[in-house]
């Protein structure tokens, strides 16, 4: 009945045409991700072909192929894909929530209190993979526990909580040196090669529980969604919309949480990807829709790329983690530079 | 069409840690009507806004909508009754307008349902009440600060609930724009029916606009009712701590407040 | 009366010259730490001495015991921790004073990070092998950074407040953390060298290195004290400064450059070490107040103390090896960042 509205027409094809962006770059980026996972498949030491790579990936036996694709490429491709998925939807969380691009989970100080837990589960306790996640996400957990009591104050300031995160990572880092020195020569070298967030040598059976984590969770992104673009419009809009908002922001806490860990205890914290993925999605769609799922997908593109760039860029073979600190930091200065003159901050 | 609700709040005491703002407030809300809340800074309007809104949670007394304590009523039901423009919400950066009015409908919106008709139909309208219609596309950051008002106002409306409450809606703007948006709210009232409650600076524009007058002193309720019967020389006076004189506004017929000061004397007046 | 009011700030004469309250018993206090920290230096490490060691490798040089040895060892180590942080207390002083933020620390500010890329660039592609060539590129990376991150830092409204000085600071180090890791990888040659240096420590404290370091460090006192009470007069703003007759950029570009030298110097031959100026600055403003005559020499005095105890429990935490001091006084000073992260008010951030 009221569909006369003169303006009906006109508003609901503007929101539909940045719904179908929205579905139009979601697709995009999915199959941006499959090309690269093909790639990381068939290159390598040797280049072989698509239908090799398939044939071997179903369990034919296939002289020289099937060890380097089935042991080597295939599980470095997931591990590339799950970290990146998992760094990209826990940045954009951060950010979002904190509506701040600088708010990530590394600047958190959570990627260190992970890694100091994988440290010492790798090199004082030599415990399995399941144990070095679980300790990762009890140790992030509690790394955001001991942060929220920190930044606690008459009035929450995110320069505060971005300075307590600084002096929080300092310590963890200084934490994990000395883990090092304590440790086995052998395992320090292990240790290392994880600290620079590589997918070298990642094997299959290392990657279950990163895996189960990113899509067991991934569903609350269609539970929360909404609810964290609502926490956007500040607490008080948010809860007077009718979001819960302490619930929604400690179930997207936690969830953050889980797949930063978990990643982080995988493959080691590959750097910047949780802080450039949301950014990144941000631009690619635009903010009016949730882009929780772009930016897990813009974060697993990220780590593949900058994984085939360090492999076969160089003379030298560079981890992962190197190629997109050098992308990263770069962006990051830029963003400060942005900030700084529109004072922001 | 038009829905009654009783809002009711009684013995109210609320405030910041441990600073108690409110003392013992009791209050119906008239139906259907404007109601405007007055007072000096800091007497605690706001925090009584937003203590009936839900956004502060009280230390004694109860607020109740229809009989039924608004703390016990699901979140998500009672934005759909209750809708809330604070005083200074966060705009997310790069949202369009549309999108960002489009977030009104949140709680008229389930887990998986997507964008029906009657959520463009109230986006639509709410856009053309506010005239921002011409503005939907265009990025939030582009407007000056009375379009961004009006477009908050629609995403209140866009809401579509019976009761709304505003934080200073006007302030920081222009006379035109503290006028023209007034207006609109009164349209919405006159239209829809819908119960409005709002904090005001300006007094003179509250008595306009309001079809009654809440009078706030130090966290307490002085007085209420029609404008013609609250806004009298010695309320005024008592309220800001300032004499003043109240004439007849020329044009609405309403109370005007007229400060008095040191520099001038009431002795010409008469 | 605008002439004493300037010689009152700006030259100190004796007469102006107001012991703080807290000062004497400070000194007292400092000096018999410094002793201490002398002595648990010499005594404790991965090795243990005896009392007789301890005075054969002092006082009598023909006596030849392992122990006396080792004790020798520590003599030009431990000068050489406390000739290092000296010159880290002095530096986070003259930084604080010059960006007029409290959280300016060589560390935070991302200098440390700028030296070791340069150094490690040397390494890697000009052949440097030498503490006498690495001071000079520490000191290039050092001085280019923290114009770099100061620049960034200050651009924008209010200036460089200590929340964008921080993370000015840590984008920059994040980015050249990654470019020295790109630098190191590909050769095993720069690699080993390179962390040579940085895991050295003030264990690289030679009887060469100490001598090399000398220089730089008189020269950077020298500025700290010569400007400390035109840099008073800083404090009040720049437009106070400049009607008591101080001209505030040459001010900062002076000891700005003391500040560099210092902890460019420290840097280069002992390794990235953190946190030391924030911890002992900020203590001493604690006790003393702000007046920066009292503040530069006794952070002097503090910033000693404190790496040589931070070593000496490096050196028994790490036994057999040691750990890093860099790494200790990351854990001791860092929570002094958060402390000050918490207290400060929202506003000056």
């Amino acid at each position: 009945m009221k569909s006369e509205l003169t303006n009906f027409h006109f508003i609901r094809a503007g929101m539909q045409k940045r719904r179908r962006r929205w579905l139009f770059v979601t697709a995009v980026l999915t199959i941006s991700a499959c090309l690269l996972c093909c790639l990381m498949l068939m290159l390598g030491n040797t280049i072989y072909p698509v239908n090799e790579v398939v044939r071997s990936l179903f369990g034919e036996q296939i002289q020289g192929v099937t060890f380097a694709v089935n042991t080597i490429r295939f599980p470095r491709m997931l591990a590339g894909v799950f970290a990146g998925f998992a760094f990209g939807v826990g940045g954009y969380i951060f950010q979002t929530m904190l509506r701040n691009p600088l708010a990530n989970p590394n600047v958190l100080g959570i990627t260190s209190g992970s890694s100091v837990a994988a440290v010492f589960c790798i090199t004082v306790l030599h415990t399995s993979n399941a144990v070095v996640s679980v300790a990762s996400v009890g140790a992030g957990l509690a790394t955001v526990l001991v942060m929220y009591v920190l930044s606690k104050g008459k009035t929450f300031s995110i320069g505060r909580l971005i300075l307590i995160g600084i002096g929080i990572q300092a310590m963890l880092d200084a934490f994990i040196s000395y883990l090092l020195l304590l440790s086995a020569q052998q395992d320090i070298s292990a240790a290392l090669l994880w600290l620079s967030g590589s997918l070298n040598g990642v094997q299959l059976s290392e990657l279950p529980p990163l895996m189960l984590t990113v899509l067991g969770l991934t569903p609350i992104a269609a539970l929360y969604g909404k609810q964290l673009n609502m926490l956007e419009l500040g607490e008080q809009t948010a809860s007077s919309l009718g979001v819960a908002t302490n619930k929604t922001r400690l179930v997207l806490i936690v969830w953050a949480v889980f797949l930063v860990a978990v990643a982080t205890a995988t493959t080691g914290p590959i750097a910047f990807i949780s802080f450039l993925a949301g950014p990144i999605a941000n631009r690619l769609v635009d903010i009016g829709a949730s882009n929780i799922i772009p930016a897990g997908l813009v974060g697993a593109n990220i780590v593949l790329i900058a994984d085939l760039i360090g492999q076969f860029a160089f003379e030298y073979r560079f981890p992962v983690g190197v190629i997109t600190g050098l992308i990263g930091a770069p962006y990051l200065i830029y963003l400060l530079i942005k900030m700084n003159r529109k004072g922001e901050l | 069409m038009e829905k009654s609700h009783l809002f009711r709040a009684e013995r109210l005491a609320a405030g910041y840690e441990e600073k108690t703002i409110l003392h013992d407030i009791n209050v119906d809300i008239p139906s259907n009507k404007i109601s405007v809340i007055i007072g000096s800074n800091g007497c605690g309007k706001s925090t009584l806004l937003k203590t009936l809104a839900k956004l502060i949670k009280p230390s004694q007394g109860e607020i109740t909508l229809d009989g039924k304590a608004i703390s016990k009523i699901p979140p998500k039901k009672l934005a759909q009754l209750l809708g809330v423009l604070p005083q200074s919400p966060i705009v997310p950066e790069g949202i369009t307008v549309a999108d960002l009015i489009g977030r009104g409908r949140f709680p008229h919106q389930s887990l998986f349902s997507g964008w029906s008709k009657k959520d463009y139909e109230a986006v639509a309208e709410a856009m053309e009440m506010m005239k921002v219609t011409e503005f939907a596309d265009l990025d939030i950051d582009e407007l000056s600060g009375g379009q961004r008002q009006r477009v908050w106002i629609a995403m209140a409306l866009a809401q579509q609930t019976d009761i709304l409450f505003l934080d200073e809606p006007t302030t920081f703007l222009d006379i035109t724009y503290q006028v023209e948006i007034l207006d609109l709210l009164t349209d919405l009232n006159k239209k829809h029916g819908t119960t409005i409650v709002m904090v005001l600076h300006d007094i003179n524009l509250s008595a306009r606009y309001a079809d009654y007058v809440f009078a706030m002193k130090q966290g307490q309720l002085l007085a209420e009712g029609a404008p013609e019967e609250v806004i009298t020389d010695a309320l005024i006076s008592d309220i800001f701590g300032m004499e003043c004189v109240v004439i007849d506004d020329p044009v609405s017929h309403t109370p005007l407040v007229v400060p008095v000061g040191r520099y001038h004397s009431t002795v010409n007046l008469f | 009366m605008t002439k004493s009011m300037n010689n009152f700030v700006v030259s100190g004469k004796k007469s102006d010259f107001h012991l703080p309250k807290n000062f004497k018993i400070t000194l007292i206090v400092l000096v018999l730490l410094l002793i201490a920290s002398i002595a648990a230096s010499l005594f404790f490490g991965a090795k243990a001495v005896s009392m007789q060691d301890l005075i054969d490798g002092l006082f009598y040089s023909d006596r030849d015991s392992h122990g006396a040895n080792i004790v020798r060892k520590r003599v030009s180590r431990t000068i050489f921790a406390l000739l290092c942080g000296t010159a880290l207390g002095v530096a986070g002083a003259l930084m604080q004073a010059v960006t007029r933020n409290p959280l300016a620390d060589p560390s935070i500010l991302g200098v440390n990070t700028g030296a070791s890329l340069f150094v490690v660039f040397g390494i890697a592609y000009l052949n440097i092998t030498s503490a006498n060539q690495y001071i000079w590129f520490a000191l290039a990376g050092a001085a280019l950074t923290a114009i770099f991150v100061f620049g960034i830092g200050s651009l924008g409204r209010g200036g460089a407040t200590p929340i964008k000085l921080v993370l000015a600071g840590a984008a920059t180090t994040a980015a050249l953390s990654s470019l020295v890791t790109a630098i190191m990888i590909p050769s095993t040659y720069a690699m080993d060298q390179f962390r040579f240096w940085q895991i050295g420590s003030v264990g690289s404290g030679t009887w060469d290195n100490i001598m090399t370091f000398i220089p730089f460090l008189l020269v950077g006192l020298g500025i700290a004290l010569l400007t400390a009470p035109a840099l008073n007069a800083l404090a009040l703003g720049d437009e106070v400064a400049s009607s008591l007759g101080v001209h505030p950029s040459s001010l900062r570009f002076g000891a700005a450059f003391g500040g560099v030298l210092l902890c460019g110097a420290a840097t280069a031959l002992a390794g990235p070490i953190g946190f030391i100026g924030l911890l002992a600055t900020h203590v001493m403003r604690l006790i003393l107040g702000p007046d920066l005559r009292f503040v530069i020499p006794m952070s002097a005095l503090a910033g000693a103390i404190i790496l040589t105890i931070s070593d000496c429990i490096g050196r028994l935490l790490g036994s057999p090896g040691e750990l890093e001091v860099g790494i200790v006084t990351a854990f001791i000073g860092a929570p002094i960042l958060i402390l000050l992260a918490k207290k400060s008010k929202v506003r000056s951030l």
